[in-house]
């Protein structure tokens, strides 16, 4: 990597994360890595990084490459499916054309399809993902799937994947993990040093780059004491849940945040979902001990999706939420329907206004979308009047 | 002291001028919405001085509402439709829990709470099927005017059936069924229908009542009853429901 200056700070450093990305899987690459690219959180990273490979987020946020997926998708699919797509048609994603394997899983309908078609055109393991959590054999079989990818990773990767890799492969996922959840939990201060922007954006494509590290805890060194600009009313606090915002698809949260909003926290895979959880370091078999980890995870794609629930009261309690907003990119199903209980959730159980946002990536509504945070913010307002 | 809400909608644009010391209403004016929205709407207001004879600086505050609120450089503040339709609702007719506001380009369904604050609501999205649009785009189809609609509705025999998702493709549908012999009166009721339709997909299972009507929509003759077969639940026209927004704005004028 290049050296930086020293006076350089968490935020900007960051704000160059896809060129940073860039330069650390050029350089890796160069000394023999292999690239590895994922689409989802339920990919146990781990698993690739000790085989010697670089794991690389490819979710696409591009309003831009959702609509250059037409082509060859759907009008009305998932912006987030068809934009990773569009990437692949465009050949405008770096990651994905230096990347040596694609690792998916079996999770919504529209992203198990896609992968078929991405794997026209790069080589592809699909993981199948059992969706019934609580089902005891589940766990067996997801911990099975996790076999195959390291069988699979150590026969094109010709490495060996051993205990002693993955379990150190685990303490830099937990480090960072900790790291993010630490930085996450600067948003539970009645006036946070951050906004949910900010937040939101120190993250990277590449987990656990050494000089992230490093930018994490030098954030945690300095922001907490930082107070953001006072506005005229206080801002409201608000809990975000639902969709995950890939990098370019922030809109909404901007939104909230120009219309006297904080998100104060994300419950979703850009959020606090994928780190609230770390794998157990010491475990006899660490595949088990990562199937447990990942398996975890409450995506909608699960049923029933109790656990979701769980961290969303214990979020609002811990985050002090005044609200929720629930963000659905259009036809996702899966989140759109068990928005019906996460807004009874918020409205009987928390006593909290919800909100649903169904939307893509065009900015076409974001005048309408104000409107509702603007209105949700009112009531939030009024309710502290009275 | 006076205080003035003026909402700046799709189609028209209100003003409302109340007495702050009661809470009446000293004068009021509708206007056609145009390119000069900005100016359009000062004129507006002016005249609403005049007629009630006071002067700008009789005014204490003024609360702009409506898609156009924030171009509404001169009002003092800005209140969203949603909360300006809680507020003038609950002060012509406390108790109301369910309010259906159609206007130009959006339809909203606002649930009350026990106390008249908004509890949740829910808007029509990327589509005006369901709007005030929608009446009058299908109007100039079957070559009737918008007050005409529902007494050709009344006529109709046996509605049609119209989609409520898209307007461009109801339209379609309709160019269609013209095309088959369906009668006009048959049409406009099917299109009433299909917008109490879409009001009814956002009020859910969670219907209260008492329902109230308001918007440019309400005055159209045989919505309100197509609303109330639709819902199953008695449905009243506000008094003045083209003017509930700026009430409601005036009302947040004076602090509610």
């Amino acid at each position: 990597m290049t050296s930086r200056p020293a006076t350089k700070t968490p935020f900007r450093h960051f704000r160059a994360q896809v060129k940073n990305c860039l330069e650390y899987a050029a350089a890796r690459k160069k000394k023999g890595a292999k690239i590895v690219g994922i689409m989802c959180e339920y990919t146990p990273r781990e698993l690739i990084m000790a085989a010697g490979g670089v794991p690389v987020c490819l979710c696409g946020g591009s309003a831009e490459m959702a609509e250059a997926a037409g082509k060859a998708l759907p009008a009305n699919l998932c912006p987030v499916i068809k934009s990773t797509f569009g990437f692949n048609l465009e050949k405008k994603n770096p990651f994905l054309e230096m990347s040596d394997l694609l690792v998916a899983e079996t999770t919504c309908d529209g992203k198990k399809k896609m992968y078929e078609l991405l794997a026209r055109d790069h080589p592809m393991h699909v993981l199948e993902l059992p969706q019934k959590p609580d089902d005891p054999d589940a766990l067996d079989h997801w911990t099975a799937e996790l076999r195959k990818l390291k069988a699979a990773l150590e026969n094109r990767f010709s490495v060996k994947i051993t205990d002693e890799k993955l379990r150190s492969a685990i303490r830099v996922m937990n480090r960072e993990r900790k790291l993010k959840r630490e930085l996450a939990a600067l948003m539970k201060a009645g006036s946070p040093p951050l906004t949910g922007r900010e937040l939101l954006d120190m993250k990277s494509l590449i987990a656990a780059m050494p000089e992230d590290l490093k930018q994490y805890e030098k954030a945690l060194a300095t922001l907490p004491g930082r107070a953001l600009k006072p506005q005229a009313r206080p801002r409201v606090r608000v809990l975000m849940t639902g969709v995950p915002l890939p990098h370019g698809a922030e809109r909404v949260l901007d939104i909230i945040e120009g219309h006297g909003g904080l998100v104060v926290a994300q419950e979703n895979c850009t959020g606090l979902k994928p780190v609230l959880e770390d794998t157990a370091e010491n475990a006899a078999d660490p595949i088990r001990a990562l199937a447990e980890k990942y398996f975890h995870l409450p995506c909608s794609v699960m049923t029933p999706n109790n656990a979701r629930l769980d961290q969303l009261r214990a979020m609002a309690c811990e985050y002090k939420a005044e609200c929720v907003i629930e963000l659905i990119w259009q036809t996702c199903i899966t989140y759109d329907v068990e928005a019906a209980s996460v807004k009874r959730l918020a409205e009987d159980g928390l006593n909290l206004p919800y909100l649903r946002v169904e939307t893509d990536f065009s900015p076409s509504d974001s005048a309408r979308i104000a409107l509702r945070v603007e209105s949700l913010f009112e009531t939030v307002r009024g309710r502290g009047r009275n | 002291m006076f205080n003035a809400g003026v909402d700046a909608g799709s189609r028209t644009i209100k003003v409302v001028l109340m007495d702050a010391a009661n809470n009446r209403v000293v004068s009021s004016g509708i206007c056609g919405q145009g390119v000069r929205q900005t100016a359009i709407a000062r004129e507006l207001f002016n005249k609403a001085l005049f007629e009630a004879g006071i002067k700008r600086k009789d005014v204490r505050k003024i609360v702009a509402t409506g898609y156009g609120r924030d171009a509404l450089n001169w009002a003092d503040t800005t209140v969203t439709e949603i909360t300006c339709q809680a507020y003038g609702v609950k002060h012509q007719a406390p108790g109301v829990r369910t309010v259906i506001d159609i206007g130009g380009q959006d339809s909203k369904l606002i649930r009350l709470d026990k106390n008249g604050a908004v509890h949740d609501f829910a808007m029509n999205d990327r589509c005006a099927a369901g709007t005030g649009r929608f009446l009058e785009i299908v109007a100039r189809r079957l070559e009737l005017n918008l007050d005409d609609i529902g007494a050709a509705a009344k006529k109709a025999a046996r509605p049609a059936k119209v989609s409520s998702m898209c307007v461009v493709f109801a339209e379609t549908e309709i160019v269609g069924l013209l095309a088959a012999g369906e009668s006009a009166g048959n049409l406009a009721a099917g299109v009433q229908n299909s917008i109490a339709r879409r009001i009814g997909d956002m009020a859910g299972a969670r219907l209260e009542g008492p329902i109230v009507f308001t918007g440019g929509v309400a005055l159209i003759g045989g919505m309100r009853s197509a609303l109330s077969r639709t819902l199953k639940r008695p449905v009243a026209v506000a008094a003045d429901p083209q003017l509930t927004g700026a009430l409601g704005a005036a009302i947040a004028a004076g602090g509610q």
